[in-house]
């Protein structure tokens, strides 16, 4: 693998069975992500950007192929190893924040440290850090009940790159918000992309969010279709 | 000594129960170290069970309670078991007659039962001064025109000074108790007429001490005795019981004898009931046991010698029943309702959050570590309502009503043992783990791709 790529995805499929029927969701794709990229995947529902995220991101696991993430094979560890591995190299963001409603703004973004060996003190440098990045420094003793939409979205960025990963996954990320604080999200993305050299992998159906990424891949029925960059780039069935 | 240092005592005799001692310190040094470098864990817990009060206030009264009621049934078997256990050493033995129930001995027997009737050179000789007691039956009214439940007295008549040397349960007073007990057994050996009452039988025949009472016998017909109240037990086992010096009755029936020399009294030959000794050993019970049966001096009526546990066993038979219902039926069955009360509050729980659950894993926690934390918060209100059901339970129970009041055999109260603090939690926690394994383990098998696929 080269130096320079994160993310390297080589003939994934990923298929379902409801009764009798197999359905293929994802089907011989093939994909590299280079470090500090900021890339967009779009696609109709049910074309299977979610799934891809997923299991690049090792929440889900392949039917067959491979995914290698840094110089880590995941598509062959096991749920505890990914568990793990997850906390040290993935930043994952949500839709619907999914935020822990009982913990502070605090304690959702300390929440992964914990899983590190690290003292509480190491670990509140740490957190006020990216939450003082994410400009979220003055609220950290409210719970999520207490911060707007754009406001616990901010936290889950914090959650997100808090434990430092190199890669960042974000499904829909601003799918949930209104327009300015969506405007806001995507400039903390472009700030993590270009100031910490993060990789970002983000799923959308906006347009406008896709026009804020360096490279915009489109999916249909499984397959990778399209890519904005350089579109000699599609391998797989695509277009075969 | 006080009941502490008793129990402390009583813990270095038992090796069980030492090493329970030390697991249970250790398991708390632990939890604290656990708590100090995973605090968190324990506010997540705390916080989890918060967000629903009124679901998690339910689920730990409804622990109290159960607890309280297993609590009160494992008291009561608890003590059973206690007073029917084999002891080893320096147990008593009774002395009975062999053939009939109730134990009707010619007094003549006492003199060489209560030494265990040595007859030859070598035989085992038991200090009757100390290791012996004779129990008489009197049964009294003190209106004899309309005898009911509440006149009746029933006495153990004896030697006075014996009461706190022999009789079960003595243990239980403090030292200070046992003084005032010990003055006033010596007060009946001055005055044969004096006697001691439990408080509730005082209570029941509206007598207080200091009064004088006339006692018509309705065992000992004619012979009818005149006491004086000098006292009463401390509040437990003898609430309901009364003591006579046994010189008074005997006394008394010689009299009748003397006075009525061609119809001597019926119970003059029958009126030995029990004899207790106290033996060092297994070894010196059976050679005392070979001395009585053997002798012929004990044919007619025969006698049979039973260590004191399994004399009471025999007197249990009649509520075998009932004792197989309450430890095999009744406590099984509140421990299972517990249990399925932890195991619907946490499964609604558990289901209500499948999506944090998918987050914290997104997240990097693994699946060991969510059965963990689900487990954790049952353990938490199991425990903790426990804790706080057997504290109470014995507080109120033992301060309060002066004990179980459910009379089986000759114990008529049951006190909640200093062993019930930790019955308590450990009912809790153990069945809060049952109840919640399967919520736990559905938790930890949560699928992150399926919860967001329905999420989206």
């Amino acid at each position: 693998m080269s130096e320079n790529i994160v993310v390297r995805v080589e003939n994934l499929t990923k298929s379902f069975s409801r009764g009798s029927e197999k359905i293929d969701v994802l089907e011989e794709l093939t994909l590299e992500v280079e470090s500090g990229e900021f890339l967009a995947l779009m696609g109709p529902s049910g074309s299977g950007k979610t799934t891809l995220l997923n299991i690049i991101a090792g929440l889900d696991t392949p039917t067959s192929g491979t995914v290698t993430v840094g110089k880590n094979l995941i598509s062959k560890m096991s749920e505890s190893m990914l568990a793990s591995w997850r906390t040290r190299h993935v930043g994952f963001v949500f839709q619907f924040y999914h935020l822990l409603p009982v913990l502070t703004a605090y304690e959702n973004v300390e929440l992964p440290l914990l899983l590190l060996p690290m003292t509480r003190a190491q670990r509140k440098v740490q957190v006020m850090n990216v939450l003082d990045l994410v400009g979220l420094s003055g609220r950290i003793n409210h719970i999520p009940g207490q911060l707007s939409g754009g406001q616990q979205q901010r936290v889950g960025i914090a959650r997100a790159i808090v434990t430092d990963p190199e890669l960042i996954v974000a499904d829909e990320p601003t799918g949930d918000l209104d327009s300015k604080s969506a405007d806001e999200i995507l400039d903390l993305m472009g700030v993590l992309q270009k100031t910490l050299g993060k990789t970002i992998i983000m799923v959308t159906h906006d347009p406008r969010s896709a026009a804020r990424a360096q490279r915009v891949l489109q999916l249909e029925k499984g397959k990778l279709v399209k890519d904005s960059r350089n579109f000699s780039y599609v391998t797989g069935n695509a277009g075969n | 000594m006080n009941n502490i240092e008793k129990y402390l005592l009583e813990l270095l005799d038992s090796p069980l129960q030492l090493g329970a001692l030390i697991l249970g310190m250790i398991a708390f040094l632990a939890i604290i170290v656990f708590a100090n470098s995973y605090l968190f864990y324990f506010r997540l817990m705390f916080l989890n069970l918060r967000r629903n009060i009124i679901r998690t206030s339910l689920t730990a009264i409804a622990s109290i309670v159960l607890v309280f009621v297993v609590t009160l049934v494992w008291t009561v078997l608890w003590f059973l078991n206690l007073v029917t256990s084999e002891k080893a050493k320096d147990f008593k033995a009774i002395i009975t007659e062999k053939w009939q129930i109730p134990s009707q001995m010619p007094y003549a027997y006492e003199a060489s039962l209560s030494e265990g009737a040595p007859g030859q050179e070598g035989d085992y000789k038991i200090d009757k001064s100390v290791d012996a007691m004779t129990w008489q039956f009197y049964g009294a009214t003190i209106d004899p025109e309309k005898k009911t439940r509440d006149n009746i007295i029933f006495f153990f008549s004896m030697e006075p000074m014996k009461m706190t040397k022999m009789m079960d349960g003595m243990e239980e007073y403090s030292a200070s108790q046992l003084d005032q007990l010990n003055k006033l057994c010596e007060e009946m050996v001055k005055d044969k007429r004096k006697i001691i009452v439990g408080t509730e039988r005082l209570q029941a025949i509206n007598k207080k001490v200091g009064e004088r009472i006339k006692l018509t016998s309705f065992n000992y017909k004619g012979i009818d005795l005149e006491v004086e109240i000098i006292g009463s037990f401390p509040e437990g086992r003898y609430n309901q019981s009364a003591i006579l010096n046994r010189d008074y009755l005997n006394d008394s029936l010689d009299d009748y004898n003397r006075k009525n020399p061609n119809s001597k009294h019926p119970m003059s030959n029958r009126n030995l009931n029990l004899v207790w000794i106290r033996v060092p050993d297994k070894d010196v019970f059976q050679k005392v046991e070979r001395q009585i049966t053997d002798s012929p001096s004990f044919t007619s009526p025969a006698v049979k010698v039973e260590t004191a546990s399994s004399g009471i066993s025999t007197f249990l038979d009649a509520y075998r029943d009932l004792l197989w219902g309450l430890r095999w039926i009744l406590a099984p069955f509140i421990l299972a309702t517990m249990a399925l009360i932890i195991a619907v509050a946490i499964s609604i729980s558990v289901r209500e959050r499948r999506k944090e659950i998918a987050v914290m894993k997104v997240i990097g926690f693994t699946p060991i570590q969510i059965l963990f934390l689900v487990l954790g918060e049952a353990v938490m209100v199991g425990g903790f309502s426990g804790l706080v059901s057997s504290i109470a339970t014995t507080m109120v129970i033992n301060n309060v009503f002066g004990g179980i009041k459910f009379p089986i055999a000759f114990f008529p109260i049951f006190m909640i043992p200093i062993d019930a603090i930790w019955w308590g939690p450990a009912i809790g926690i153990s069945t809060a783990l049952g109840g919640s394994l399967l919520p736990s383990l559905s938790a930890c098998r949560v699928k992150v791709s399926e919860v967001f696929a329905r999420t989206s």
